[in-house]
């Protein structure tokens, strides 16, 4: 069964690296808003489809035109994962904030954060690797 | 506001820490490693040097590997094997990340082992033998 079409890896990245800014940034000034919005916003592309994702489409429409085509392609499938992953542990991120544990809110958009921030200049998705090794465990159909 | 920016810069400091690791980790050349099994005569099929290179569905850069392998080698046998469909072979020869590419002589001994595309640009730029 063919797999879904491939997709440009740099779109992710850079919807990584502004999830990694905003976070990172967000702790540093105590704004605990951005937690909940990066948790829309990761939702909105990983349930939808990127073209729903506001920095996935802005990659797409705006940065991609202005850059020569992609070494390689990648499957779409673990970096959405990924950002499923993302948009959990940021909405437990959220909870806790509203239940009166910042401590544990930051702690959870930061590891977010970080790992976005891993992926997006290293290329070291955990999500994804998380991913393959489920994947390896189940039967090849839909694969 | 000066603890929030530490912890910032040490995040920032583990990213970079992390991923200077993985480069150096995935990158490795490992060469003459007795602890590798034979590879099988069907992927050998006969041919004096034979490239296996273990993929997987989701790897981007398996593709340009095999295609370089094949450019810069034309006269060795290059074999691909999907990780997941062969998941025996892969445990054998510790197969942990895509691409992972080895070089079998025509016995099956495993006379170079290459992990990442990185390990594989750098080892067909050397001069054969090197």
């Amino acid at each position: 069964m063919p797999g879904p079409a491939p997709i440009d890896p740099r779109g992710p990245r850079f919807n990584q690296a502004v999830l990694a800014v905003a976070l990172l940034t967000g702790f540093l000034v105590d704004w605990r808003p951005v937690v909940p919005l990066f948790a829309l916003v990761l939702l909105a592309g990983a349930a939808l489809g990127p073209r729903y994702g506001p920095f996935l489409a802005l990659y797409a429409k705006v940065i991609r035109p202005r850059l020569g085509p992609p070494r390689e392609m990648e499957d779409p499938r673990p970096p959405r994962f990924s950002a499923a992953l993302g948009v959990f542990v940021l909405a437990a991120g959220t909870l806790a904030f509203v239940a009166g544990h910042p401590g544990i809110g930051w702690g959870l958009a930061l590891l977010v954060g970080a790992l976005a921030g891993l992926s997006a200049t290293t290329g070291i998705c955990v999500g994804c690797e998380i991913y393959l090794l489920a994947a390896r465990r189940r039967p090849m159909a839909g694969l | 506001m000066i603890v929030r920016a530490v912890v910032v810069v040490t995040i920032l400091f583990a990213i970079a820490l992390v991923g200077r690791l993985y480069r150096s980790w995935r990158g490795r050349l490992q060469t003459q490693r007795p602890a590798h099994p034979l590879v099988p005569a069907s992927l050998l099929a006969g041919a004096s040097r034979t490239w296996v290179v273990f993929t997987s569905p989701y790897c981007a850069t398996c593709g340009p590997v095999e295609e370089l392998l094949r450019a810069s080698d034309p006269e060795a046998r290059v074999v691909k094997v999907d990780a997941t469909r062969e998941p025996h072979l892969a445990d054998a020869f510790s197969v942990r990340a895509a691409p992972t590419v080895l070089l079998a002589d025509g016995g099956g001994r495993v006379t170079a082992r290459l992990v990442g595309a990185e390990a594989v640009d750098s080892y067909v730029g050397r001069p054969r033998g090197g």
